[in-house]
C-alpha cells in the first residue's frame, strides 16, 4: 500500500475517534496511548473503537489472537494494523 | 471484632471513590450550606458524570448497567454542586427513568424488573426534582397498596401482603408521595395507623429501629423514621430524646457514628445525623464546622468520596478478593477475616460492602468464599436465616439488598450461600428460587438477568446453577450448559457474554465454574490462551483483552483463581457472582 493510503487510513481512524470523543482527538499525538490521552477511554470505549474500525474497513478482529490491546492502543498502531489487514484482504 | 481492629481497619483498601459515599458527602455539605467548601467541585462533577451510560442512565460503577438508585444519586449530587461544576443532566436521564416505569404504577430499578419502593422513590425524585416532570397518576394506587396490616409500609404490594413493614420503606413511599404532590394531595394510607407504626419504632433510649423486633437503634433508621414523620407533619413521641440520642452519636473529632458501640465515624452517619437533626428542627450551627471537616477528609484522589479516611476505607469485596487470591500470610489473613466478619449491621446478618451499609447478597458470598465464618456455625446459621426470613422476595428471587427487586446475579449468589450454609430454612428458600428463575427464561435454556431482559451467557449459567442448587433442575441442565458454552465460546480463547466474539474475564470465569459444577470437560489450552490475553505487565489481569492495565483487585482475583484451577493441584473455583 502506498504512503497516501496510509495517510487516508489514519484520517479515517481519527474520524472514528473524533465521532466518539469530539474535538479532544484533534490534538492527539499519533503515538499517544489512547487510554491515557482520551478521558473515558475505558474497556467499553475500547470495544466501541475496535468495532467501529471493523465496520469502517470491513474486516473482523480476532480479539484474542490479534493482541488488540497493543494494536488498538495508539492511532499509529491502529493505522498500521488496518493497513496490514487491508493488504491481506487484497492479496 | 475488637475496637482497635475497627478503628485501624485490617481489611484492604481499594482507594476508589464510591457513588453512594459521594452522594452522601455532597448532600450533607448542601444541607449545611457548605458546598462552597469543596476544594475542587469540578472533580466531583467529573466523577459523577463518569457514571453515565450511553443509555442516559447512571451506574454504580463503570461498566455496570444503569439503575434508578445510581441515576438519582448522580443527578441529585450534581444538582447540589455549585454552579459551574455540574455535569450535564437532561432529557437522556429522564427518558431512561421513564423506561423503568411499570404498568402497575411503580418503578423498577432497571427495565424489566418488578417495581419496588426503593426504585419508585429514586425515579419519582429524579423525574420531579431533577427533570421537572410529573409521575403517572397510577403511582398513587401503587403506593396505597404498600400499607401492611400492622400499619407500616412495605417494599412492594406483595411484601405488604406478607406484612414486612420497614422504616426505610415508609420513608421512601411517603417521600415519593410528598414529592409527587407537594405534600398537598390526599394521603393514600391510613394516617393514624402509619404514624403509630412509625412512632412505635422509637426506643426508650430515643433512637429508632427499622423493623418491629429489631434490638439495636441506629442512626440510619432514626433519620428515615423522623424524615417520614416530618413529611406527614408529625413528630416522634419523644422528639427531645431523639435529638439527644442523635447528638450522643457525635464524636469529639467531628462526625457521627452509626449506633451505640460502633466507634468509626463515616459519611453515611454524617448524612443521617445532619439530615435527622435538620428534620427535627434542631440547631446545626455548633456542629457544622467539625462535620464539614470530617466529611472533606473522606475525599479520594479520584475526585469523589469514600466512607471514611481513604487510607483506612477497607471494603469487603476488595478484602475478600485479596484473601481468595492468597495475598495474605499468617496473622494478616486471620485479621482480615475477622474484619470482614465484623461488617455486619445490628439486626441484619448478611455481610455488607462497607461497614455501616446494608447487608448485600453478593458481598456475603464473596466473604464466605474467602473463609469468613468458616469456624462459626452460629454466624453461618444467622446468614441463612437472614436470607430465608428477611430478604427473599415474594417472587422467590433475591435482590442486592433487602427490599430491592430480584435479579439473577443476586439470586444465584443466594442459592450458593444457602447451599453452603444449609439447614431447613435454607431448603425452603431454595425451593422458591426456581419460581423466580422461570420468570427470567427468554427461550428454552436461555435466561436474562431480570424478567424481560436480554439473554446472556452469564445470566443463563447463573440460572442453571441456581436451579441445580435449588434442586429445580429437570436433569437436562448439564446438556443446556454445554449448549450455551458452545454458543458463546470464542474461537481464540475464553467466552463472551453476548455472541461469541469478545471474550471477558467474568464470563470466562462463570463458564469454567458452570462446567465444573455440571461435570463437563473443558479445554485447558483454550483457557490458557485467554488468560495470556488478559494478563498484564504487573502480573494482574484485565477484564478484557482490550485493556492493557489490571482491572483491579476483583479482576486480579478471578484471573489468579483461574490460574490455580489450571495448576496441577486443580484448585476448585469458588462460585463467585459479580454482575
Amino acid at each position: 500500500m502506498h504512503t497516501a493510503d496510509q495517510t487516508e487510513i489514519s484520517t479515517r481512524v481519527l474520524a472514528l475517534l473524533e465521532k466518539r470523543f469530539g474535538d479532544t482527538v484533534l490534538s492527539l499525538a499519533p503515538d499517544a496511548d489512547l487510554s491515557d490521552a482520551l478521558p473515558g477511554f475505558d474497556s467499553l470505549a475500547a470495544l466501541e473503537y475496535v468495532t467501529a474500525v471493523e465496520s469502517e474497513f470491513d474486516f473482523e478482529v480476532d480479539f484474542v489472537g490479534d493482541d488488540v490491546r497493543y494494536w488498538f492502543s495508539t492511532l499509529v498502531r491502529t493505522s498500521e494494523y488496518v493497513r496490514e489487514r487491508v493488504e491481506d484482504q487484497a492479496a | 471484632m475488637t475496637y482497635d481492629m475497627r478503628q485501624g481497619s485490617s481489611g484492604v483498601v481499594s482507594g476508589d471513590s464510591d457513588l453512594w459515599c459521594t452522594y452522601a458527602a455532597v448532600r450533607t455539605l448542601s444541607w449545611l450550606e457548605r458546598t462552597g467548601d469543596l476544594p475542587s467541585p469540578e472533580t466531583v462533577g467529573g466523577f459523577l458524570a463518569s457514571r453515565q451510560n450511553s443509555d442516559g442512565g447512571y451506574a454504580w460503577s463503570a461498566g455496570m448497567s444503569s439503575d434508578a438508585w445510581a441515576t438519582y444519586y448522580c443527578t441529585q449530587a450534581m444538582a447540589d454542586l455549585p454552579d459551574g461544576s455540574r455535569g450535564a443532566v437532561g432529557s437522556p436521564s429522564s427518558a431512561w427513568v421513564w423506561g423503568t416505569a411499570h404498568e402497575d404504577g411503580g418503578f423498577a430499578m432497571m427495565p424489566g424488573q418488578s417495581s419496588d419502593v426503593w426504585a419508585t422513590y429514586y425515579a419519582v425524585r429524579t423525574l420531579v426534582e431533577i427533570c421537572g416532570e410529573r409521575p403517572p397518576e397510577a403511582l398513587f394506587d401503587w403506593l396505597a397498596a404498600l400499607q401492611a396490616e400492622d400499619g407500616g409500609l412495605a417494599w412492594s404490594p406483595a411484601h405488604a401482603k406478607d406484612g414486612a413493614s420497614d422504616a426505610r420503606a415508609c420513608y421512601y413511599a411517603i417521600t415519593a408521595w410528598s414529592t409527587a404532590t407537594g405534600g398537598q394531595g390526599p394521603l393514600p394510607w391510613d394516617r393514624e395507623r402509619l404514624t403509630g407504626w412509625l412512632r412505635d419504632r422509637q426506643s426508650a433510649a430515643g433512637g429508632f429501629t427499622f423493623q418491629a423486633g429489631d434490638g439495636t437503634d441506629c442512626l440510619w433508621a432514626t433519620f428515615r423514621a423522623v424524615s417520614a414523620l416530618r413529611r406527614l407533619d408529625e413528630n416522634p413521641r419523644d422528639a427531645e430524646g431523639c435529638v439527644a440520642w442523635i447528638r450522643d452519636r457525635l464524636l469529639p473529632g467531628g462526625s457521627f457514628t452509626r449506633w451505640p458501640g460502633y466507634p468509626v465515624p463515616d459519611v453515611w452517619a454524617a448524612f443521617c445525623g445532619v439530615g435527622a437533626l435538620r428534620e427535627l428542627g434542631a440547631g446545626l450551627a455548633d456542629i457544622a464546622d467539625p462535620v464539614v471537616e470530617a466529611v472533606l477528609s473522606f475525599r479520594t484522589g479520584q475526585g469523589g468520596f469514600t466512607y471514611r479516611t481513604p487510607g483506612l476505607a477497607s471494603d469487603v469485596l476488595t478484602t475478600s478478593a485479596h484473601l481468595l487470591a492468597g495475598h495474605f500470610s499468617g496473622g494478616g489473613e486471620r485479621d482480615a477475616l475477622r474484619w470482614v466478619e465484623g461488617c455486619v449491621m445490628p439486626n441484619e446478618h448478611g455481610v455488607m460492602y462497607m461497614p455501616g451499609r446494608g447487608s448485600e447478597v453478593r458481598c456475603t458470598l464473596w466473604a464466605l468464599s474467602a473463609g469468613a465464618f468458616q469456624d462459626d456455625a452460629q454466624g453461618r446459621a444467622r446468614i441463612a436465616d437472614w436470607l430465608a426470613s428477611s430478604i427473599q422476595n415474594p417472587d422467590g428471587g433475591f435482590g442486592y439488598w433487602e427490599g430491592r427487586a430480584s435479579d439473577m446475579v443476586s439470586t444465584s449468589a443466594a442459592a450458593e450461600i444457602l447451599h453452603r450454609t444449609g439447614g431447613s430454612p435454607a431448603a425452603a428458600s431454595l425451593r422458591g428460587i426456581a419460581a423466580y428463575v422461570a420468570t427470567c427464561e427468554t427461550a428454552p435454556g436461555q435466561y436474562a438477568n431480570v424478567p424481560g431482559g436480554r439473554p446472556t451467557l452469564r445470566a443463563t449459567l447463573q440460572a442453571l446453577r441456581a436451579l441445580h442448587r435449588s434442586d429445580g433442575s429437570d436433569g437436562s441442565d448439564g446438556a443446556r450448559v454445554g449448549d450455551v458454552l458452545a454458543r458463546h465460546r470464542v474461537r481464540g480463547g475464553g467466552f463472551a457474554n453476548e455472541g461469541n466474539r469478545v471474550p471477558d474475564l467474568l464470563s470466562t470465569y462463570e463458564a469454567v465454574v458452570a462446567a465444573d459444577t455440571f461435570g463437563l470437560e473443558w479445554d485447558t489450552g483454550h483457557l490458557t490462551k485467554f488468560l495470556d490475553s488478559v494478563r498484564t505487565a504487573d502480573a494482574g489481569f484485565a477484564w478484557t483483552p482490550l485493556m492493557a492495565t489490571s482491572g483491579g483487585p476483583l479482576a486480579d482475583c478471578l484471573g489468579r483463581r483461574l490460574e490455580l484451577r489450571l495448576s496441577p493441584a486443580q484448585h476448585a473455583l469458588p462460585p463467585l457472582a459479580l454482575s
